[in-house]
């Protein structure tokens, strides 16, 4: 049970959002009206999707140093439940967007830079089932890991700042800036981080769980 | 100058006309409660969901302590 | 280091004369791309059209000249590397090999499109920087694919599918910046541009210097 401190946390975290998000003020903001708080959710799915990349990453540069099978299973099933988390934010940004935006999918910067982030990850999983040799499957595709998850910092951190974005904090847009995220939504936004990213690891550990006990069951 | 005030004027009009606009919401579900019903739903489909997990945690930590028993 | 990596690219680009045919056949490709793109366009296109159009055949053409790079070594001839040198020194002897390959493909690119084509360029000078810097970038990054690529059984599929995501940031940068370019603003304007696209190709090749040795051995 002391292990597992954090999953229960999780589960709190996620009921007090889902309560707190539907009944809580929101600013009153036209355009956006009830919708803004989507930013509890959609917004959570980004934070999930880059903390498990992330994750992945550091795994991947683990195993370049010390190529244990143990490290490659962690990079991988942290990259697949990070793609799991980017296509539901895909999804639910498009719904959003039809109904604040007009359209299913504009040319947005952070849009772009989205749906390439995917793209990379799913050529990443393609590359992995490309080579039959695990040695070889691990290393090749942990350089190839790095390579896309610098090119994709690249593409989310300085892309954006360099043209217009329909997104809050570009191109003024009647939006959450960082003056309008008042102290009521915050007290709900940090915690939806932070439940929601939780919930990926909590998914992306069991996925490690399985996966170890596969290679051990085939031995 | 009569034309400098009449712009100011309408501005000044717009811009009132403006602050007053109000921004609709779905005041109309809250105050009628049904709001409750939406995240009583949700509610029950998170706490729903967070078992579903709790379980497969279960089952897979208890694969795994009969793999280490039979190793 | 220095000595080690001149005489790989002297190997490199004496294999390649050995096979002139595949040189020519990049450079027909090149050049009967550009003849289809005016066939079918029938020059009506505007700047932007003309401009994206000319990245898209460029980054072809860098594909089908940056895959055979490893593609094509045999396993053995590898083998016999990995005993000569050092894998820093091969990469960067394959990556110099292809900017210069690339640099010489795309000036001749660009002199049919702009025969068919027309030239839309306004800001000369500030074009032909964004192709120096374009064409390092973009083969340096393809040159690395190719070697992750070969590790997976020399698929050229899988080589166009690792590619493309990876070089959107690269690629659009230089859509931008040649679109400027056309539009003839100043250099001073668009040098946040340039130090996006020069760092880039920085980074692309400090990445694949640190991390190709990994892919050297197996």
């Amino acid at each position: 049970m002391k292990k597992n401190w954090w999953k229960i946390l999780c589960a709190l975290f996620l009921v007090y959002v889902i309560v707190a998000g539907f009944l809580s003020d929101v600013p009153h903001l036209p355009i956006l009206h009830e919708t803004i708080r989507n930013q509890y959710f959609h917004v959570c799915m980004w934070f999930a999707m880059i903390t498990l990349l992330t994750t992945s990453l550091i795994f991947s540069v683990r195993y370049l140093s010390n190529p244990k099978m143990n490290n490659d299973i962690i990079a991988s099933e942290a990259a697949r439940t990070g793609i799991f988390f980017g296509t539901l934010g895909l999804i639910t940004g498009s719904i959003w967007a039809r109904f604040t935006w007009g359209a299913w999918w504009t040319n947005d910067v952070k849009l772009n830079g989205a749906a390439i982030t995917m793209l990379t990850y799913l050529a990443y999983l393609v590359l992995r089932n490309a080579i039959t040799d695990e040695q070889k499957r691990g290393k090749v595709s942990a350089v190839y890991n790095i390579f896309a998850y610098v090119m994709m910092l690249v593409f989310i951190l300085i892309y954006p700042r360099m043209s217009d974005s329909l997104h809050p904090g570009n191109g003024g847009n009647p939006a959450f800036s960082k003056y309008d995220l008042d102290s009521t939504m915050r007290m709900v936004f940090y915690p939806a981080v932070i439940g929601w990213t939780l919930l990926g690891v909590w998914i992306m550990t069991l996925r490690i769980r399985i996966q170890k006990i596969k290679l051990q069951t085939e031995l | 100058m009569k034309k400098f005030l009449a712009t100011s004027f309408l501005l000044i009009i717009s811009c009132f006309l403006f602050a007053q606009e109000k921004v609709e919401m779905a005041d109309e579900l809250r105050s009628s409660g049904k709001i409750y019903v939406v995240v009583g739903v949700l509610v029950t489909i998170m706490v729903g969901i967070i078992l579903f997990l709790i379980m497969i945690d279960r089952k897979v930590s208890d694969i795994e302590k009969k793999l280490k028993n039979k190793a | 280091m220095f000595k080690e990596l001149s005489a790989l690219i002297q190997k490199e680009i004496l294999l390649e004369w050995r096979q002139r045919y595949a040189l020519g056949g990049m450079f027909l490709y090149v050049v009967a791309t550009v003849f289809v793109c005016f066939l079918s366009f029938k020059n009506v296109i505007d700047a932007n059209a003309w401009n994206a159009l000319f990245w898209i055949i460029i980054l072809f053409a860098s594909i089908n000249a940056s895959a055979k790079s490893f593609l094509q070594e045999s396993r053995g001839r590898l083998l016999y590397y990995y005993t000569l040198s050092s894998p820093q020194a091969f990469i960067l002897s394959k990556t110099i090999y292809n900017a210069i390959l690339m640099l010489i493909l795309s000036v001749i690119c660009f002199a049919f499109y702009s025969l068919f084509m027309g030239n839309m360029v306004e800001n000369m000078p500030l074009f032909i920087l964004i192709i120096i810097l374009g064409s390092i970038g973009i083969s340096s990054l393809l040159t690395m694919i190719s070697a992750i690529a070969s590790k997976a059984n020399n698929n050229f599929t899988i080589m166009a599918i690792l590619a493309f995501p990876i070089i959107m940031p690269i690629l659009i940068t230089i859509i931008k910046l040649s679109q400027n370019a056309i539009d003839g603003t100043d250099f001073s304007y668009n040098l946040k541009y340039f130090s996006v696209l020069f760092s880039l190709d920085i980074i692309v090749v400090i990445l694949s210097y640190l991390l190709f040795p990994y892919l050297w051995k197996d």
